[in-house]
């Protein structure tokens, strides 16, 4: 097995990185968590679905039509395989993560919770993993509780007990790991607790799908969520697996076309899984290219690609913590977190940081980054997120250290 | 070094802002968040004799909401609150020389005109409570179209 990246070569596919930005400065993109750069081989794989193969799928029996289903369903099976999930029918196209945990709060949770329930986030969750769930407790008048961080930005899962002891808990919901602190979450021993209390999880993957290997089946969860946009995919793509007992149970999200077996006036029985849950012409030509990062990705080994970023990682942790007036949120251990790296530096604004080293061609994201819960427990109005991929390189590093410089001179610091 | 947004008027009005707190008992308390960076603003006014008595402002924002407010409560001060209604933003922009953030930065204006949105707000809901009409719906379309 290759053991290290071959940067360089990887960079090569991404002709977007060899653009320059403002005043003629190298592009340094640093913001992967919020989405991730599309490499030749997926745009075109696009392009090369409506060059030659569109046409609607699931439907017509000529030529065309035969080859866009095959190409979609591809994916479908390049997903099993990628996650080893052992049905592939259990796999749902959506729009991305939010569409997926808003189908999960809409048809089961409409189902399964009632007054007096309780779903258990986390207070690291994306706003996407606490909307949804905020909007279906408040329609059935149950309970929305949150386990708690440390200072470390490490969930207390002790909390957790307090929840399931009540015998009230419907659902436990989490991100496999934060999209500001990079924390990974102890997934373990959550599913364990939970299956003891024969409560269900759904995980969010957004973050983790991208840089980690994720095995579905060793996880044992019951809903699972992610997005291809971060993974080198197209945007308006992603994912949801629900185990297949628990979908069989489910009703339809979206009424329409496709998800169908018969359609009378007064009454439809529903087409089989997945299906029932794909309404209408899904977005075809980006499922297929979604398959083209599912196999640049597998090219690369998801180990490999953990590895680089935690050997990014290591050297930016140490490098940032250096720069005087830097605050670095989050664990110091490297092998409970992914390459993501939230900061403040001195007082000065995270809006303010961005801005000024944006004109020196390094683009980082400042914000609440759709965790305001979080911004809450950390105290802050926002901060600095740095986040790494597969291209990136210790000089990425190097000249966002270097870029800090501009803004302590500008603010005098 | 010089930086055409980042002038030191900028990062001294920032360092320094004036009118910050809160007043004890407002007759008008506005607060509003621009929800791309979570930035907020509460504005609070005391009026007498239809005028600006005194301003105070409270909240997170970055040198740009928080160089822009300052400004913008120091413009309004002790001013009749036909006059506080009726300021434009390139008014306060300009007292700042931010005005090629209308073209340049349709990000950054919202950081700039956050506080004028809540002035707008604030002075809205107060006289249409006042006066018991709606003849302000101006105020409130201005607020929205700001930005």
């Amino acid at each position: 097995m290759q053991t290290s990246i071959s940067v360089e070569q990887i960079r090569k596919d991404f002709p977007i990185l060899a653009r320059t930005v403002r005043d003629n400065k190298p592009l340094v993109y640093l913001d992967n968590a919020s989405t991730t750069q599309k490499p030749n081989q997926v745009i075109d794989a696009i392009n090369d679905y409506y060059k030659n193969h569109n046409a609607n799928i699931h439907r017509a029996v000529y030529a065309l039509a035969e080859e866009a289903t095959e190409a979609y369903e591809a994916t479908r099976d390049k997903i099993a395989k990628f996650l080893n999930i052992k049905n592939r029918e259990e796999i749902i196209f959506v729009r991305g993560t939010t569409e997926a945990i808003n189908l999960v709060a809409y048809s089961w949770g409409r189902a399964n919770v009632k007054e007096g329930d309780i779903i258990v986030t986390t207070e690291y969750e994306h706003h996407s993993n606490i909307v949804p769930w905020q909007l279906l407790t408040q329609e059935k008048k149950a309970r929305l509780e949150y386990i708690g961080i440390n200072d470390d930005g490490e969930l207390i899962i002790d909390q957790l007990d307090r929840y399931l002891s009540t015998g009230k808990v419907k659902l436990v919901t989490f991100s496999l790991m934060s999209n500001v602190l990079g924390t990974i979450s102890e997934v373990k021993e959550i599913i364990s607790k939970c299956k003891a209390a024969t409560v269900p999880v759904l995980i969010d993957g957004a973050q983790a799908v991208p840089h980690m290997k994720v095995d579905i089946q060793n996880l044992d969860c019951d809903f699972f969520a992610f997005s291809a946009h971060k993974m080198l995919g197209p945007t308006g793509v992603g994912v949801l697996w629900v185990r297949k007992s628990v979908l069989e149970t489910m009703n339809p999200f979206h009424g329409g076309g496709d998800m169908i077996r018969e359609v009378h006036k007064y009454e439809t029985t529903w087409n089989d899984l997945p299906y029932k849950f794909e309404a209408g012409t899904p977005n075809i030509a980006d499922v297929v290219g979604f398959g083209a990062a599912i196999d640049y990705l597998e090219k690369i080994g998801m180990q490999t690609v953990r590895e680089h970023e935690i050997d990014l990682t290591k050297y930016a942790l140490d490098k940032m913590s250096k720069v005087k007036g830097i605050t670095i949120y989050g664990t110091k251990d490297i092998a409970k977190r992914g390459g993501v790296i939230s900061f403040n530096f001195h007082d000065v604004h995270p809006h303010d940081v961005a801005h000024i080293i944006d004109r020196e061609g390094v683009a980082i994201r400042s914000g609440h980054h759709c965790a305001q819960v979080l911004m809450e427990r950390l105290n802050v109005a926002a901060t600095n997120r740095a986040s790494f991929y597969v291209y990136n390189t210790k000089e990425d590093v190097d000249s966002l250290v270097k870029s800090l410089e501009k803004v302590a001179e500008l603010f005098k610091l | 070094m010089s930086d055409p947004l980042y002038t030191e008027i900028i990062i001294d009005e920032a360092k320094y802002p004036q009118n910050k707190g809160t007043l004890e008992h407002p007759d008008i308390s506005q607060h509003d968040a621009n929800p791309m960076c979570g930035d907020s603003i509460t504005l609070q006014i005391n009026v007498k004799d239809n005028s600006i008595n005194d301003i105070k402002w409270d909240g997170k924002g970055c040198t740009i909401c928080t160089a822009c407010t300052s400004v913008l409560t120091q413009l309004i001060k002790g001013k009749d609150i036909d006059h506080a209604k009726n300021i434009r933003k390139e008014t306060i922009l300009s007292e700042l020389g931010l005005e090629h953030l209308i073209q340049q930065s349709p990000i950054r204006i919202k950081c700039a005109l956050l506080s004028l949105k809540v002035l707008k707000l604030g002075l809205y809901s107060y006289l249409a409570n006042k006066l018991e009409n709606k003849n302000f719906d101006n105020l409130k379309e201005e607020a929205a179209s700001l930005y």
